[in-house]
């Protein structure tokens, strides 16, 4: 005859019998030693009432359908993390305070009404998923982002704001495209250096991030030109962030080895209108970027809207 | 091969009425758990190449922002995977269908929910489907995934599939706007296995 109390006490997964009425009716040797609670201390009580922090609605109703259906039903260990709270804090590895479980509760006796819970230890695929997810975004944002001053970068601006501007035709939303050059920057690198031109671009680029909302995003096209995209914004609002931007920067200054200087910028501003862009953002660019010629050649220091 | 893999007229047929008898038992299930009165539409049923089956499902996610797609593999005498389709509202009304209150109804709660219904209706349909064909089948766990577009949709996450049966149903509930879909894919061999079955209860009526 088969020993099934050897493979209930042998097995690696916890396994518990549960009546109906969420009674526990066994409690394996796995769960014995993890939890430090012995099968005769809980047998026939109430696993809700043992473990508060169980969702009693949620697994009557999987129990309920384990028996009906006579078929598994899966507790997701994504939205659930565990059903009994087995502490996993170790000296070199905190990812997960509690043992990351899988849950699976098959029927065990229809007719009266028991099911069986396996409980499988899924910790250490998790920590794995948590660090390859942590390495996949770091990538993300290097493929995303200018190294030297954590901007977006041109690449990831334009698939950007193609996703934002379909988003913004089908809401019916007002998009603007800001062009941002820093004035006469060739003397500021001819005057100071290199390493002072790199500063002053790393000013401007953590200043623009703070002018602007979350929504938007900043990003690096290339030497001392940013560009910006103001999401959900109308032409005027776009018009006061610009000249806010403008004025803001030019109140700045930079540490020198010798003194504090200060510097300007240009901005074109062109907001995207179906007629003359016929549904292609570069053109909402290209006639911001037009706008940021005439705003070098009428002076520089300013903001000019596209037509 | 292709031949061999598609159904004719009087094999869909037949797998239409098996499927409409295995759904009975869906609906029946989902009203005794969650006390609800759910609806499966009559099954459609069509075959497809992998090509054509990826660009059905990134229709299917065209239509709405944001969907909730659970995957459920098959094994045993027909094999294959379960994939079940419901957008962010549906999944939103179904939450308080499963009596979740208002604070609950976030994404952890809802893939949680979603992958219930896909679960009930998968094993009670499938099981019944199975005991008719005389086939016997297991499920793995599902697995579910929130997409925002279609352009996430990922082009190797069907490649073990040359041919596909889609069978496509749509849940409703009673006074409720929820509308989800249900996909059967099947593999090769057990497009093989349902045809010589499908092909026996036709002999027999």
């Amino acid at each position: 005859m088969i020993k099934n109390d050897i493979i209930l006490n042998t097995i690696d997964n916890g396994i518990i019998i549960l009546d109906k009425d969420l009674n526990i009716l066994a409690w394996n040797y796995w769960l014995e030693i993890r939890t430090n609670i012995k099968e005769d201390d809980i047998k026939n009580k109430n696993i809700c009432e043992e473990f508060s922090y169980i969702n009693a609605k949620k697994l009557k109703r999987k129990i309920k359908a384990v028996l009906i259906t006579n078929n598994p039903s899966y507790y997701n260990v994504d939205p659930h993390k565990f059903l009994i709270d087995i502490k996993t804090s170790s000296i070199i590895d905190d990812i997960f305070d509690s043992m990351q479980q899988d849950i699976t509760i098959v029927p065990y006796d229809v007719e009266n009404k028991l099911v069986c819970l396996y409980i499988y230890d899924k910790t250490s695929l998790h920590k794995t998923n948590y660090k390859l997810e942590k390495l996949n975004d770091e990538l993300r944002d290097l493929s995303n982002r200018d190294p030297m001053t954590h901007a977006f970068n041109r690449r990831y601006f334009g698939e950007f704001s193609k996703r934002m501007l379909s988003l913004a035709k089908r809401s019916e939303q007002c998009v603007c495209i800001c062009i941002i050059d820093i004035d006469k920057f060739k003397n500021i690198n001819d005057n100071y250096g290199h390493s002072i031109g790199d500063k002053v671009i790393i000013l401007l680029a953590k200043k623009l991030e703070e002018y602007v909302r979350t929504s938007d995003i900043v990003a690096r096209f290339g030497g001392e030109e940013f560009v910006i995209f103001l999401h959900n914004t109308s032409l005027g609002c776009a018009h006061k962030i610009s000249e806010k931007i403008r004025s803001n920067i030019q109140r700045l200054e930079v540490d020198t080895s010798t003194n504090r200087i200060s510097f300007t910028v240009s901005i074109g501003l062109s907001q995207y209108e179906e007629t003359k862009d016929s549904n292609n953002i570069e053109h909402t660019l290209k006639r911001a970027d037009d706008a940021l010629y005439v705003a070098k050649e009428s002076g520089r220091n300013q903001v000019v809207i596209a037509e | 091969m292709k031949d061999k893999l598609t159904l004719d007229e009087d094999e869909i047929d037949c797998l239409q009425e098996l499927m409409n008898i295995s759904y009975g038992s869906a609906t029946a299930a989902i009203a005794e758990i969650i006390d609800r009165f759910a609806t499966l539409s009559i099954p459609h049923i069509r075959t497809a190449s992998l090509e054509e089956f990826k660009e059905y499902f990134k229709n299917k996610l065209e239509e709405n922002n944001s969907h909730y797609v659970t995957s459920q593999l098959i094994n045993g005498t027909i094999s294959g995977e379960t994939m079940f389709i419901i957008g962010e509202e549906s999944a939103c009304n179904l939450g308080k269908e499963f009596d979740l209150e208002d604070d609950e109804i976030i994404e952890e709660e809802l893939k949680d929910v979603v992958l219930e219904i896909s679960n009930i209706i998968t094993s009670t349909t499938l099981s019944r489907f199975s005991e008719q064909i005389e086939a016997s089948i297991t499920f793995s766990p599902p697995s579910i995934k929130v997409f925002q577009s279609s352009d996430e949709f990922n082009d190797s996450y069907v490649n073990e599939y040359n041919y596909i049966i889609i069978i496509s149903t749509v849940i409703k509930f009673k006074e409720q706007n929820i509308k989800g879909e249900l996909l059967i894919l099947s593999k090769d061999d057990s497009i093989l296995y349902i045809k010589e079955a499908l092909n026996k209860v036709l002999d027999e009526y």
